[in-house]
């Protein structure tokens, strides 16, 4: 190894992304992309766990900034059944029967994670790229599960259609999976892939082949 | 390991609704303090907050204890959502003049301040170890949510090189910190 230049050691790619991720400087496709991978590789996300206890020291330096009491938004975001008019106190009181069932239910229903609720396979003939998309709360993620990246110089871009509508981009795909928020979709929606010029079709219009297209199905 | 928000945390994944009240009561404040830092703007800021504790309800179960403490998570949600918004918003609209004006705001606050106890100090004696540059480029990052991009104009250096100076900074960090 004497060929190699020792004189500044470097973090490995890894680390590097988790350093970067937790310090924040990626940008949104570079982020969604590590959030992605957080989920799916246990060591990246140890890594991103160690820099956010490294740095967590910084964290020092917020402010304390006193907020409004939100809560009663917050709760009714989370718990529709149990908020209606009467709010919180009215339920915490245990004045509504009818709230303390759907409480009883509530707490039989699994835990937390958001439930995937559409799913679609995206293919197409004469190509040999597959893609799983899923719907889960705000998310949709959609992964490479046959095929290759596009060639040099190409990008994949989603779109959604609704009907005869025209598509709408989701954006370019960079890596094999990707994270970002999901669409207003419902059960019939097509997701398609096209295969574009770099960063995308020049107008916000699919300019090339489909590669892998699908419907979206309820589970 | 005394770490009362660690404990309201877990009642939460249990669905316990007192131990959410609680801990919005105890950490509303600070999260506050992240969310406006980093977005620069109230009533956005309050909107994010009401994201973050519908996130902290739902994804209490993932937060692991033995892993770091209860507050340094619940900053981390709220960090990162604050920055993927900045993203979001910077991406439609190419302006990053608040963020860089923010730099101007990150002076080593935490290093004039009365620090209790020894781990603030560590990761503070290791930014003394960078060129004071680097260690305002580091805290800028952190603190305020600057981008590569951000920090490139900032500092007038080509985005790669500033992407250079903030690895190599973050390693010498790592290595301070591991001694």
């Amino acid at each position: 190894m004497t060929s190699t230049p020792t004189d500044l050691p470097e973090l490995s790619d890894d680390e590097a992304l988790a350093a970067e991720y937790v310090l924040g400087t990626l940008d949104l496709a570079e982020r969604s992309a590590a959030e992605a991978r957080l989920r799916l590789d246990h060591n990246f996300a140890d890594l991103v766990n160690d820099w956010q206890n490294r740095l967590a020291d910084l964290n020092e330096d917020y402010p304390e900034v006193v907020a409004p009491n939100l809560l009663p938004q917050i709760e009714a975001r989370l718990f529709p059944q149990a908020a209606k008019s009467r709010g919180w106190f009215a339920w915490a009181a245990g004045l509504a029967t009818a709230a303390l069932i759907a409480v009883a239910v509530f707490e039989l229903s699994p835990p937390s994670l958001p439930t995937t609720t559409m799913t679609a396979e995206l293919t197409a003939e004469a190509s040999p790229l597959r893609y799983e998309a899923a719907i889960a709360g705000d998310q949709l993620t959609l992964t490479r599960t046959a095929g290759a990246q596009a060639e040099a110089g190409k990008d994949y871009e989603l779109w959604i259609i609704e009907g005869d509508n025209p598509p709408v981009s989701l954006g370019v795909l960079t890596e094999a999976s990707v994270t970002i928020p999901a669409p207003q979709a419902a059960e019939g929606f097509v997701l398609a892939i096209t295969l574009e010029p770099a960063g995308g079709g020049p107008d916000g219009k699919p300019t090339g082949p489909i590669v892998a297209a699908g419907p979206l199905k309820k589970i | 390991m005394d770490d009362p928000i660690a404990e309201l945390l877990s009642k939460i994944a249990a669905q316990d609704r007192a131990a959410f009240r609680a801990i919005y009561s105890s950490a509303s404040s600070k999260l506050m303090g992240v969310l406006l830092r980093i977005l620069g703007n109230r009533a956005e800021a309050e909107d994010a907050l009401q994201e973050v504790f519908t996130r902290v309800w739902l994804r209490a179960s993932r937060y692991d204890a033995d892993k770091g403490r209860g507050m340094t998570w619940l900053i981390a949600l709220a960090r990162n959502h604050a920055i993927d918004r900045l993203r979001a918003r910077r991406e439609t609209q190419a302006d990053g003049d608040d963020a860089i004006n923010a730099v101007i705001d990150t002076a080593p606050r935490a290093e004039t301040r009365l620090i209790a106890v020894g781990e603030a100090k560590r990761i503070n004696q290791c930014f003394e170890t960078l060129e004071t540059e680097k260690a305002a480029a580091l805290r800028g990052a952190y603190l305020a949510g600057l981008s590569y991009i951000d920090l490139a104009a900032r500092f007038d250096v080509p985005l790669n090189t500033m992407r250079t100076w903030l690895r190599r900074s973050l390693l010498k960090l790592k290595e301070c910190m591991e001694q």
